[in-house]
């Protein structure tokens, strides 16, 4: 077993070697001067959650590394940091609890060409749109995630093995991607994964900006069930309105999460009120076999609104009320913070 | 064993950084012949213009769709980030290229 001492020499020395390398690999392109430096990018945010009378509070930073290795290899890993804090004894005493550490994902990815990105390693498994593309802190317009985010991302929403994704076919009107992966299972702290084999696939209009997909996946250990998620995309162009909606089906249950999200970025809106964009969202969730596998167990529905305020480009307040209702009792649930992106050359410009 | 580990990679650091090709990124190249640029700049102007529209159509069709469009990017770290958005976003080398000229020209 090493000593902490040792690892944390060796964490150094991967990161100084990280460091050093892309300097050793020139990577350019002739008609633009995009750098490829490596950074530290991400988010990080405090979010303070009332739920039936009990308070959070949660902070998080979320790092992500990105080093490349000229333009077509990139190595990629974010790691989450989220405490979570309640009174002692649920409504009244000191605030205690924990933080905890999970690597999300640290994968090598060959960008070979259009139609094939080959990564290995530890990946975010690409089941819907919310566990790759919507589940950053600075991203997701409500910080609550969806009751059937559950579905299709056991174990840290995260695999570990090979994947490949890429495009299908690309017209000026229209294109499709998909991904495919096959996980090993894990029982490593901070970085377990089951034993599993999926796809994703999704046609993208671009005029309309209107995008439909569908995601398969088999669990390969245990009770070897089927996950399927159907999602739909909008953003109709010359407004500023989010859609999206997705279904997905477990053996444990299925349900459904409509969002809405609508900048108020209008000319005729005074500038201070241009920076609010109002968001709101509908799911409902039904048990199948008892439910279970972090899943309700009964009914539940639940109905978010949320106002969240644009400071800058990178830094954001956020708010929402929602209300939950089940057959165990309904419940208010409000959510307060803030969300920052950050980026951090690991280079110095040279002048 | 572990010291002899650790100077070798901070010797490579120090190589590396040394060795490091000046990238057009850093700053605008310094200008030998202005007037053979400008020349140039001019005969490109439609062809870079035709491409910075592509891009920006690649960005404001594939970026928005997840998040609130990145302001003040270094351009340093431009290709570094593409690269990054294309794994996430299952983007095509073309769009990848035009999205490169768009934002760091």
């Amino acid at each position: 077993m090493l000593t902490r001492l040792t690892k944390s020499g060796l964490y150094l020395a991967i990161v100084a070697c990280f460091v050093a390398l892309p300097g050793l690999v020139s990577a350019q392109e002739a008609d633009n001067h995009a750098g490829h430096i490596p950074l530290i990018s991400g988010g990080m945010g405090y979010v303070q959650n009332w739920n039936g009378g009990v308070t959070s509070l949660e902070p998080q930073i979320n790092p992500v590394l990105l080093v490349p290795f000229g333009s077509h290899v990139l190595l990629e890993s974010r790691v989450d940091f989220t405490g979570f804090f309640q009174h002692e004894h649920q409504t009244y005493g000191s605030f205690t609890g924990k933080v905890f550490k999970t690597v999300e994902f640290a994968q090598v990815d060959w960008l070979a060409n259009t139609h094939a990105i080959a990564t290995f390693g530890r990946y975010l498994l690409p089941f819907g749109i919310y566990n790759e593309r919507l589940q950053p802190i600075w991203i997701k317009n409500l910080q609550d995630s969806p009751i059937t985010a559950t579905i299709g991302t056991r174990s840290g929403g995260a695999g570990t093995g090979p994947m490949a994704r890429g495009v299908i076919v690309q017209r000026p009107s229209y294109s499709a991607q998909y991904s495919a992966y096959y996980s090993m299972p894990s029982d490593v702290e901070q970085l377990q994964s089951l034993k599993l084999a999926g796809g994703d696939g999704s046609l993208f209009w671009s005029k309309p900006r209107l995008e439909a997909g569908d995601s398969y996946q088999r669990v390969l250990q245990d009770r070897h069930i089927n996950n399927v998620a159907a999602y739909v995309s909008w953003q109709p162009r010359d407004t500023h309105i989010d859609l999206k909606a997705e279904y997905d089906y477990s053996y444990y249950g299925n349900g459904y999460w409509l969002e809405s999200a609508y900048l108020l970025d209008r000319p005729e809106i005074p500038a201070l009120f241009r920076r609010i964009q109002m968001v709101g969202r509908v799911q409902q969730f039904v048990p199948l076999h008892g439910g279970g596998n972090s899943l309700p167990r009964v009914n539940q529905q639940r109905l978010d609104v949320g106002l969240n305020y644009n400071l800058r480009d990178n830094l954001r307040m956020v708010s929402s009320y929602g209300r939950s209702f089940s057959s165990t009792g309904d419940a208010n649930v409000w959510n307060i913070g803030f969300t920052y992106r950050f980026t951090l050359p690991l280079w110095p410009e040279r002048k | 064993m572990r010291h002899i580990l650790l100077c070798t990679c901070l010797l490579l650091s120090c190589g590396g950084m040394l060795a490091a090709p000046s990238s057009k990124a850093s700053g605008p190249q310094q200008a030998a012949e202005p007037s053979k640029q400008a020349a140039d700049q001019s005969k490109q102007a439609p062809a870079s213009s035709a491409q910075a529209d592509r891009g920006e159509q690649v960005f404001t069709t594939n970026c928005v769709r997840c998040h609130t469009p990145p302001g003040g990017m270094p351009q340093r770290v431009t290709g570094t980030i593409v690269m990054h958005m294309r794994v996430r976003a299952r983007l095509s080398r073309e769009d990848e290229q035009a999205l490169l000229r768009f934002l760091a020209p």
